[in-house]
């Protein structure tokens, strides 16, 4: 299906890649289609578009890029309302805040989106954890995440936002996964 | 809404499982204990009320944001 966008503009979306949530984000509980846009920019940012709203989109990210330690732990009630039996079939993304002064962009680490890979479903989870910040200031550890590891990563910035393309969380996960090994091994075409 | 009248020690209970005890009173302040099923989620209202707002300037993020973002994850 064809999806308009304010950001992207019209994105053709498939069925299975399609997210839904029971009950909205908080402060948007009437939408609850959406879908993960890549726009495949250097900043590792990904999109959380809504389906029913062409203008609401959230800007997301993958907590393990800035904050490889950061854990998620869900109660058996939470796993069940997703279809979930553990957080290996799952999806974790942080909602990220970039104000004016994108130095001081910061990341909602105390209710992450957690997706069900398989079954698309889709909740924001308050955590009980009452150490992490709804916003947590991560520009430094992001900005030294890309110099380390995707400074030489030429096939990434290459992608214009005019190639938005769709990817699946699972897809958007290997990609996070893949440049981790490259690195570790040092990039093979470096 | 419902609304009671509790002293000092006194309780309420919701369902069969979810107690609600008035363990002190000191002036504008009152301190409440809850009892609860492990799986009863339990947070201050403000909690949801940031991550409500969190997730409004979260939205209002466009593609300059990025942009601005971009060139300044560039600089060396």
């Amino acid at each position: 299906m064809k999806v308009n966008t304010t950001r992207f503009g019209e994105l053709e979306v498939e069925k299975k890649d399609i997210i839904t949530f029971k009950e909205g984000l908080l402060g948007f509980e009437k939408l609850t289609k959406f879908f993960i846009v890549d726009p495949g920019d250097q900043t590792l940012i990904l999109w959380f578009q809504s389906i029913d709203d062409a203008a609401t989109a959230f800007p997301i990210i993958e907590p393990k890029i800035f904050l490889p330690d950061y854990s998620v732990r869900l109660l058996p009630a939470e796993l069940a309302s997703l279809d979930l039996e553990g957080l290996n079939d799952a999806s974790i993304y942080t909602i990220l805040t970039i104000p004016e002064v994108v130095t001081e962009m910061s990341a909602n680490l105390k209710a992450p989106i957690i997706i069900n890979n398989k079954t698309k479903l889709a909740r924001q989870i308050v955590l009980q954890d009452s150490k992490l910040e709804v916003k947590h200031k991560m520009y430094v550890n992001l900005k030294k995440y890309i110099s380390t590891f995707t400074s030489d990563d030429t096939a990434r910035t290459k992608n214009k936002l005019s190639e938005a393309t769709v990817v699946e969380p699972a897809e958007a996960q290997n990609i996070a996964l893949d440049d981790n090994d490259n690195k570790a091994v040092k990039s093979p075409e470096a | 809404m419902l609304v009671l009248t509790r002293k000092l020690g006194e309780s309420i209970a919701i369902d069969d499982h979810i107690k609600i005890v008035v363990v002190q009173i000191k002036g504008k302040q009152v301190r409440l204990g809850i009892k609860a099923p492990k799986e009863t989620k339990i947070h201050r209202e403000e909690v949801y009320q940031a991550i409500q707002d969190q997730n409004t300037e979260a939205s209002q993020a466009d593609m300059k944001s990025i942009s601005d973002l971009s060139d300044e994850l560039n600089k060396k």
